[in-house]
């Protein structure tokens, strides 16, 4: 776990703690604090800035008699039992097991990959719910070479099986690239199996150059 | 906006941990009830200011408030506060509305509500003494930071809603935020 070297923004993780993420950006976020304490302990930081926020809020008084229909509700039954697990539900807040197994029904060597290029398929997965965004998945063979292209928005990448290489540096298993409009790249798969991303785009890619003009078409959601 | 609570703040959020405590230990209606009566309120303040009609934002402050009574017993006190865990209840359930307007989904269930199945000892040991740093380390913010980290919270698109709303650049209000949360950070920098 420790060997995770590429990590989301500071601004990226706070937004993230404040609910302000579109679904396909948190879904990328969550699946990496599963796999990264350091920053999971730093998202739950923020958590507890909210906490501290709502806190200092400016209240807005309750209807009339909002506490006696409260009770109504809650009926006579009392607070219900604490399963059987001894952790107490805040010892954690974002639920990090299963951000990903919700959008991916038979995990991922059930997934149904669509080719896009040469050395390249990809499966769009239906996490477009509140907020515009497109989540995806990408797999890369080996040796495979992306054409040089930006982002119209903020681009999360989270590898989830392989490696690859651009201008940044490797990434590999949990490292997550969080790139924004201004930065282009070239990811080329390394290693011997075929690189897997989980990526939230706001927008589709921009390629550059012919190659990447060919290639735009099949890409572009 | 009002200056946030200063002085008092602090011995209000230990008094609330506490209440949450003897909720979760004996189901204690009087001690809800003072919950209720502080937390209520700002939870529907939050959903306002995040864009819920006062009707939606009342509903969901009573959800949320039911969500903390029925799973009480799943609070500890030893690794957040009340305020913490009240706040990603709300979240998650503005989220959950949210959604739930555009498709319909099976229901998620909310993870602030799920325990963890193993330890991660080593993490979040510190989690009580971390947040009493988080208080008062917002509170040692210069007041035009403090704005705009809670604004931050408060905010459906934050950055340009900010930005908007104090007739400030994008720029500036993205620098100040930056600044706060590196404050923050650095004044946990000798726990982490």
């Amino acid at each position: 776990m420790t060997s995770i070297k590429h990590h989301p923004k500071t601004e990226t993780l706070a937004a993230y703690a404040a609910g302000a993420l579109d679904e396909a950006r948190a879904v990328v976020i969550a699946t990496h604090l599963d796999l990264c304490d350091a920053c999971r302990a730093a998202a739950r930081d923020f958590e507890a800035l909210g906490g501290v926020c709502l806190e200092a809020a400016e209240p807005a008084p309750m209807k009339e008699g909002a506490l006696e229909r409260f009770w109504l509700r809650a009926g006579g039954a009392r607070a219900e039992r604490a399963p059987a697990s001894t952790r107490a539900a805040n010892d954690f807040d974002l639920g990090l097991a299963r951000p990903l197994s919700a959008y991916l029904k038979g995990g991922l060597d059930a997934v149904q990959w669509r080719r896009i290029g040469p050395g390249m398929e990809q499966c769009v997965l239906d996490a477009q719910g509140y907020r515009k965004g497109v989540l995806r998945l990408l797999k890369i063979a080996p040796g495979v070479r992306l054409p040089k292209h930006s982002h119209g928005g903020e681009e999360l990448t989270l590898i989830l099986r392989g490696a690859y290489e651009d201008e940044i540096g490797e990434f590999r298993r949990g490292d997550l690239a969080d790139l924004d409009d201004e930065d282009t790249h070239s990811p080329c798969a390394i290693g011997e199996e075929p690189c897997v991303c989980l990526i939230a785009a706001s927008a589709p890619l921009r390629f550059k150059g012919l190659a990447g003009k060919i290639v735009q078409p099949f890409i572009g959601l | 906006m009002s200056a946030p609570g200063g002085a008092e703040r602090p011995a209000a959020a230990s008094e609330m941990n506490d209440l949450l405590a003897r909720v979760a230990a004996s189901g204690d209606r009087e001690a809800f009830s003072r919950l209720f009566a502080f937390f209520a309120p700002r939870v529907k303040g939050y959903l306002m200011r995040i864009g819920l009609s006062p009707d939606q934002a009342e509903d969901l402050a009573q959800d949320a408030l039911l969500k903390v009574w029925r799973k009480a017993r799943l609070f500890d006190p030893s690794k957040a506060s009340a305020a913490t865990w009240i706040y990603t209840i709300a979240r998650n359930l503005r989220i959950d509305a949210a959604r739930r307007l555009n498709r319909p989904l099976p229901d998620h269930e909310d993870p602030a509500l799920l325990p963890e199945e193993e330890p991660r000892a080593d993490v979040e040991l510190e989690r009580a003494q971390r947040d009493r740093r988080i208080h008062a380390a917002f509170d040692a913010l210069p007041p035009n930071q403090r704005a705009v980290v809670m604004l931050h919270f408060y905010e459906d698109e934050p950055h340009a809603a900010i930005a908007e709303r104090l007739d400030l650049p994008l720029g500036t209000v993205k620098s100040r935020l930056r600044l706060a949360f590196g404050r923050i950070r650095k004044e946990l920098g000798d726990l982490a």
